[in-house]
């Protein structure tokens, strides 16, 4: 659902472009479509025009009589035609008298309001145009004018006058097309615009689905061009990413260096308390163990702390259980009896992990040799992709196996699954913390060779 | 048996001096990798304790410097980085055994005393095909001297290769001597360990014979013996 009271970018352009387009195709609509009535008008009153001239010039005035002259427009002639004509005598008394009519007016009359009379008083041999009703009291445009005739004492007034619902008509089509064509106009306007904003803020979209990649830890650091404006901004993000990745990387650094320096001491504090024996060193020994531990616990940790910064790595998987298997072969060479133990282990050469390859190792290699440790002399390990996203491996031994109720607690930090096997027994807790901070997971299960089945779960990358 | 301790800790190098001396072993200490270095170099040892943080060179270096250089001594890895990455490039160079600080100095002594005994082993003949070379008696292989990082499943694929160099092995009877039991006896299997093997040894040294097997031949040109 779009959050309309949110504000957004795209709309807010879109609304601007809306609202100037809007008024602006108004505007031209409205006076489009005077102009096209006012050129209507025009013309018709031309016309109105030369037929008053016709009149007033043809009339002739006989013994004090007007004469209408013989006209022919056959449309004058024809009963409610729609175009009319009618010469009114001025009488002193200041209306007007009907001398001779068009023959299309049948039975009424121009009805001539006294207002109109009163204009073309005032401007007398001036044509004037008018808006009157005729007969079935359909709109007429008029044109008269008042003028004296040679033998005639009494101004006369000729009108010439037309029907003009069909000009109405004409005035009212256009301005239906004009509104319809420019409805469409703004439609398009609009669409374009949107359209327009779209792929002008592309970019944008496309820094934002990149920055996500990144957070996500399927990219490293923004490697698209970016137009001149963004650019500053992905400039920016970057350095902010190096420099966070710098400072946990120096954390994690210090870290290590911090726990690697205790490890001498340590070393020398044991093999001290070994050379001299008495209770001062058995306690040594015994905290010094414990230091071991701790030391070892927090180192791990703070590499797994630092995943959470997950960065685009990706390691082909592959080359890292060939390595650990012949290891590993190597670390148990004494086992079982100086047999050794055998590692049988599969992956498609196009597996890879989404992550760091000191991190791979550490994972495969602490399931592995705890593997080692309780087979008798036989490991297998598959990795397999399971979706396009994650991948498992699964390792199984040979060895005595670990029952169910003692599945979770082999995950819990500190728990030696066993005290005689050397090392650290802390092997599947720092896988299971190491696989929780790649989003991945530890779970145990029994093995088809008899012993223990331990699977990792862990994100995969494309290729 | 004598052995080099290379560590630069003064502490922790005078210990473990008196507590090889006390298990009997006569006992050369080298405080830094030049030293360490020549020592290996020019002296004859049945082991070396090797400390990997060292001044001046570093002691991956010198185990990678000795291996090239053909000492063949057994070297036991002391550092105090045990992360996997760190335990396989220790390996990579040349280790032969690995120990992560702190330990136990009975642990210390143990592992060189299972060091000392495996490298003791009997000379036995080794195979050859062509310029591959396989050294049964310490399951290593290597090609024109550059030893191969094999899996056993693999060394005992090669193994049984090189026993019937120039002849056709079919698939059944590869997987046979592969796995002792009835364990996966999928076809692919062989496939995969062939890839693999191609891959480590160069891919022409194997060859494919459609529907019969494979057969592993010297290349040519190469000396058979």
């Amino acid at each position: 659902m779009i959050d309309l009271r949110r504000p957004s970018l795209v709309r807010r352009l879109v609304m601007l472009a809306a609202v100037w387009n809007v008024a602006v195709l108004l505007v031209a609509g409205v006076f489009l479509t005077a102009q096209f009535r006012d050129a209507a008008i025009r013309r018709f009153d031309q016309s109105l025009a030369v037929l008053t001239d016709d009149l007033y010039a043809l009339s002739t005035v006989e013994e004090g009589q007007v004469r209408a002259p013989v006209l022919t427009d056959i449309r004058a002639t024809r009963v409610y035609s729609g175009r009319y004509w009618t010469i009114f005598d001025k009488t002193q008394a200041g209306s007007l008298k009907v001398i001779e009519r068009s023959r299309s007016l049948f039975d009424s009359d121009l009805m001539v309001s006294s207002e109109q009379v009163d204009r073309l008083v005032a401007a007398p041999g001036k044509t004037l145009f008018f808006e009157m009703r005729g007969p079935q009291d359909k709109p007429l445009r008029a044109a008269a004018i008042l003028t004296q005739l040679p033998g005639h004492t009494n101004p006369v007034v000729f009108i010439a006058a037309e029907d003009r619902s069909p000009i109405d008509a004409d005035a009212a089509r256009f301005g239906r097309i004009t509104a319809l064509a420019l409805l469409l106009l703004g439609g398009g306007l609009i669409l374009a615009v949107v359209v327009q904003v779209r792929v002008g803020l592309a970019p944008l979209f496309q820094l934002r689905r990149e920055v996500a990649s990144v957070r996500r830890g399927k990219a490293e650091r923004l490697v698209r061009v970016y137009p001149e404006e963004l650019e500053p901004l992905a400039v920016e993000l970057n350095a902010l990413l190096a420099h966070n990745q710098e400072v946990v990387e120096r954390q994690r650094t210090h870290v290590g260096n911090l726990a690697h320096a205790l490890k001498t001491p340590l070393s020398v504090m044991l093999t001290e308390a070994s050379q001299q024996p008495g209770s001062l060193a058995e306690v040594v020994t015994r905290q010094a163990d414990v230091m071991r531990e701790q030391v070892d616990h927090h180192l791990r940790r703070a590499r797994a702390a630092a995943r959470s910064q997950t960065s685009g790595e990706r390691t082909p998987v592959e080359p890292i259980l060939d390595e650990l298997a012949v290891t590993l072969e190597r670390i148990f060479q004494d086992k079982s009896d100086g047999r050794g133990i055998e590692i049988d282990w599969r992956c498609p050469e196009d597996l890879c992990f989404q992550g760091e390859r000191q991190d791979l190792m550490e994972l495969a290699g602490n399931v592995m040799e705890n593997a080692g440790k309780w087979c008798r002399s036989k490991i297998r390990a598959v990795a397999s992709p399971t979706t396009a996203e994650r991948w498992t491996l699964v390792v199984d031994d040979d060895g005595p196996g670990l029952p169910p109720e003692r599945w979770v607690d082999a995950l819990k930090r500190g728990q030696r699954m066993d005290e005689h096997t050397p090392g650290s027994g802390l092997g599947l807790s720092i896988v299971d913390e190491l696989a929780r901070a790649y989003g991945g997971s530890v779970t145990l299960g029994e093995s088809p060779l008899g012993g223990l089945r331990v699977c990792l779960d862990l994100p995969r990358s494309e290729t | 048996m004598r052995i080099l301790l290379v560590e630069d800790d003064p502490d922790l190098s005078r210990q473990l001096k008196l507590a090889l001396a006390d298990a009997g072993y006569a006992v050369d200490h080298a405080p830094d990798g030049e030293e360490a270095q020549f020592l290996g170099e020019t002296e004859p040892y049945d082991a070396v304790i090797l400390d990997l943080g060292l001044p001046k060179v570093d002691g991956v270096s010198v185990l990678e410097r000795w291996r090239r250089g053909n000492v063949a001594t057994p070297v036991l890895i002391l550092t105090a980085r045990a992360a996997w990455s760190d335990k396989v490039a220790g390996f990579d160079a040349g280790a032969d055994d690995y120990l992560a600080k702190p330990f136990h100095t009975e642990e210390l002594l143990a592992r060189l005393r299972a060091l000392l005994r495996r490298s003791a082993g009997h000379a036995a003949p080794s195979l050859s095909c062509g310029a591959l070379r396989l050294d049964p008696r310490a399951a290593r292989a290597s090609v024109n001297g550059e030893p191969l990082r094999l899996t056993s499943l693999e060394y005992r694929l090669l193994h049984y290769m090189i026993m019937h160099q120039g002849r056709v092995i079919g698939r059944t009877e590869l997987v046979e001597h592969l796995y002792d039991q009835d364990f996966d006896r999928d076809s692919n299997t062989i496939e995969v360990f062939i890839g693999r093997l191609r891959k480590k040894l160069g891919s022409d040294r194997i060859e494919t014979v459609r529907g019969l097997g494979y057969r592993l031949t010297a290349l040519e040109g190469e000396a058979t013996e």
